[in-house]
């Protein structure tokens, strides 16, 4: 009889023990961040940028004591640059490792195959794009704080009409799926500025004479070349454009300036008339006036990047960072009281999307049920190139 | 189309066509002695390219970091024979093809490590400035690569048409049984084959870097493009793989020049495809042979 007492309260003490240490402990060891990113292949050159920028980020949080005293805890897998590899990674984090939010940080064409997926499973994920073409198409679990063809299509424009005086124009557009947007954007535009498309000419990224495409374009009644990519192709195309004596300004997408395309590029981007193209605050930082809040913001990050990198930091750097903040932002407001992961993911997903006046490197974001992409100002540059250096211009 | 632009797309051809010939070269002189169709011919060109770059920007002079490249191309041509492809040497033709093709990988892995996802690009040899003609312009680069192209065109007829090695090495292709009767060993003459063909990659990929660039991955891309030229003009003669490379670089420029809506990458494969449906040796090969 004693036996069983002592044992009923032993069990009693064990009950009310894990009951209060349940209550007390509900909380997971880490918060999951599943990454699938470009290792290898094509765009191993911009994953691996943006694992950089991610990386640096994660470490910044979790060494400053985590996200509610909760570390990050990051899984990368690499999608090789293809759709189908991105799909059984995306996969694989969600259902083995159980991740409680998912981040794609390649390009357009590999985010958006596993936009569905996301969705189907009920995980919050951020996905690199950089097209407006597919808003309508992210779901209630897809965001994507990222800036879109809008923003520089509108700054370039605007400073091709109003300081440029140019009326028309011809095109040279990467066949890719960032080149999706300048494809369907400019002609749509255009108008609006006043301006008219002369002559429309395309390449492939990787090829290696555009010479055809050019005289076209020369013998056209073209004021100014506008051209779109993000293969290095597009850099040659500007230093072809110059070999074949063409002295029309051209305007040029930020994935053109970035430091390994002006590493090759650089001597034809300054050659009369030097090139323009639309770039972020954070490449001319420095130009900028103080009374610029963005001057601060961007000092700081290039500042904490290149102690650890020791070179400056690109625009895909400067997103995987970004995405990180905007993660962790979530995470603060989330209010998690649980430990089942489903819970978690749905959350922070509420959190997410609740996002409000959140500053971040490239502009501030607002997010609601309508809007998962929910940039509200505009912050991109026209910049030139002078003496190896980047010209801001106001 | 004005005169201007139609030679503009005449000198666009060329110089692609230049390009795709240098590139078939290494893929005849596998095939043509061992008919093994070697996939990993594009990485050899790679190699070439990258290692060239990075001798050349360690202040080494342009001709002596290409000649450094193509030994060391040629010596990681030897080992794939020996330690990949000779083993398997009684295995199908399929069976090699995967191998080269697995070699190809392996060697793409290697090069992400060494030198990183970074495109890399040369100036042209000696500088040379691009030439304008009748209102078209010629990249300095593209004589270079016509030249030296045509040069090692020139050294592989006389190769193999005027010496002895050159015919023992042919004869291997066309009777193997025969040869080895002759008391020619049919391994070292593959083995020499594929130390030939690198080293002719390597030569190719210093040559095309001030126009392609290059990177870690070009390889295979640039694999397809030369096979496909290759197979076109006839693989197991040099005259095919000239001409097969000039007409796909002459479709690809007029095509490009003319056809709107970006759609030419599209056709110029296109085009070649039913080249080679209606001709499927190639189109020097006459039957019988190949």
């Amino acid at each position: 009889m004693a036996k069983k007492i002592v044992l009923a309260l032993v069990a009693a003490v064990f009950l009310i023990g894990g009951l209060v240490s349940c209550k007390k402990a509900e909380s997971v060891a880490s918060y999951k961040i599943g990454v699938v990113v470009a290792q290898t292949g094509n765009y191993a050159g911009l994953g691996s940028q943006f694992l950089e920028g991610m990386q640096l980020m994660v470490d910044n949080v979790n060494g400053a004591g985590g996200v509610n005293g909760i570390p990050l805890e990051v899984m990368i897998y690499d999608n090789k640059s293809e759709a189908t590899e991105a799909t059984l990674a995306a996969k694989k984090l969600i259902e083995v490792d159980q991740v409680h939010v998912l981040i794609e940080g390649t390009v357009t064409a590999i985010g958006m195959t596993i936009v569905p997926l996301a969705n189907e499973s009920g995980v919050p994920t951020v996905i690199l794009s950089g097209t407006g073409l597919l808003d309508d198409q992210l779901g209630a679990w897809v965001f994507r704080p990222a800036g879109t063809e809008d923003n520089y299509i509108a700054k370039s424009l605007d400073y091709m009409s109003q300081e440029l005086g140019i009326s028309k124009y011809a095109t040279l557009i990467e066949n890719s799926g960032y080149g999706q947007g300048g494809k369907v954007y400019l002609p749509q535009r255009s108008p609006d500025y006043g301006m008219t498309i002369v002559e429309e000419q395309y390449f492939d990224p990787g090829a290696t004479d555009l010479t055809p495409q050019l005289t076209n374009i020369k013998n056209s009644e073209a004021q100014l070349i506008f051209v779109w990519g993000s293969s290095p192709t597009a850099g040659m195309a500007v230093k072809q454009a110059r070999e074949l004596g063409i002295s029309l300004p051209i305007m040029a997408t930020p994935p053109q300036v970035m430091p390994d395309m002006l590493a090759s590029f650089g001597e034809s981007y300054e050659v009369e008339p030097p090139l323009l193209a639309t770039t972020t605050k954070m490449d001319i930082w420095e130009q900028l006036p103080d009374s610029d809040r963005y001057k601060a913001l961007c000092r700081d990050f290039v500042q904490l990047f290149m102690e650890r990198y020791d070179h400056r930091p690109s625009l895909w750097q400067m997103l995987g960072a970004q995405y990180i903040t905007f993660i962790e932002d979530g995470l603060k407001r989330a209010e998690i009281t649980s430990t089942d992961v489903a819970e978690i993911r749905s959350q922070l997903r509420d959190a997410l999307e609740s996002t409000k006046d959140l500053q971040l490197l490239t502009s501030i974001y607002t997010m609601s049920p309508e809007d998962h992409f929910g940039q509200v100002e505009q912050t991109l540059v026209i910049v030139t190139f002078k003496d190896g250096e980047m010209v801001y211009l106001p | 189309m004005g005169f201007s632009t139609a030679l503009q797309v005449f000198f666009s051809g060329l110089n692609l066509g230049s390009i795709y010939t240098a590139l078939g070269l290494g893929f005849f002189v596998v095939y043509s002695v061992t008919r093994v169709l070697n996939l990993a011919q594009g990485e050899f060109v790679m190699l070439g390219g990258m290692l060239t770059v990075s001798f050349y920007t360690m202040g080494i002079p342009l001709p002596a970091s290409i000649a450094l490249a193509v030994v060391i191309t040629g010596l990681v041509g030897a080992g794939f024979y020996r330690f990949i492809i000779y083993p398997a040497r009684n295995a199908s033709g399929a069976t090699k093809v995967f191998l080269t093709l697995g070699f190809s990988f392996i060697i793409e892995g290697v090069a992400l490590r060494v030198w990183g996802w970074e495109f890399r690009i040369l100036p042209a040899f000696l500088d040379t400035p691009s030439i304008q003609l009748w209102g078209a312009t010629i990249f300095g680069q593209t004589p270079w690569v016509i030249g030296i192209t045509l040069l090692m065109v020139i050294g592989l007829f006389f190769y193999f048409g005027r010496t002895i090695q050159g015919k023992a090495l042919r004869a291997c292709a066309n009777e193997p049984l025969g040869a080895r009767l002759m008391g020619i060993s049919i391994e070292r003459m593959a083995l020499f084959s594929f130390i030939l063909a690198a080293g002719l990659g390597a030569v190719v990929g210093a040559l095309i870097t001030p126009l392609t660039m290059t990177s870690y991955s070009m390889g295979l891309p640039l694999a397809a493009k030369g096979l496909l030229a290759a197979f076109v003009g006839g693989i197991t003669r040099a005259e095919g793989v000239i001409l097969g490379g000039f007409i796909y670089g002459m479709i690809e420029a007029i095509t490009a020049g003319v056809i709107p809506g970006g759609y030419h990458n599209a056709i110029a494969p296109l085009i070649l495809v039913v080249i080679f449906l209606s001709r499927r040796r190639g189109l020097l090969v006459t039957a019988g042979k190949g």
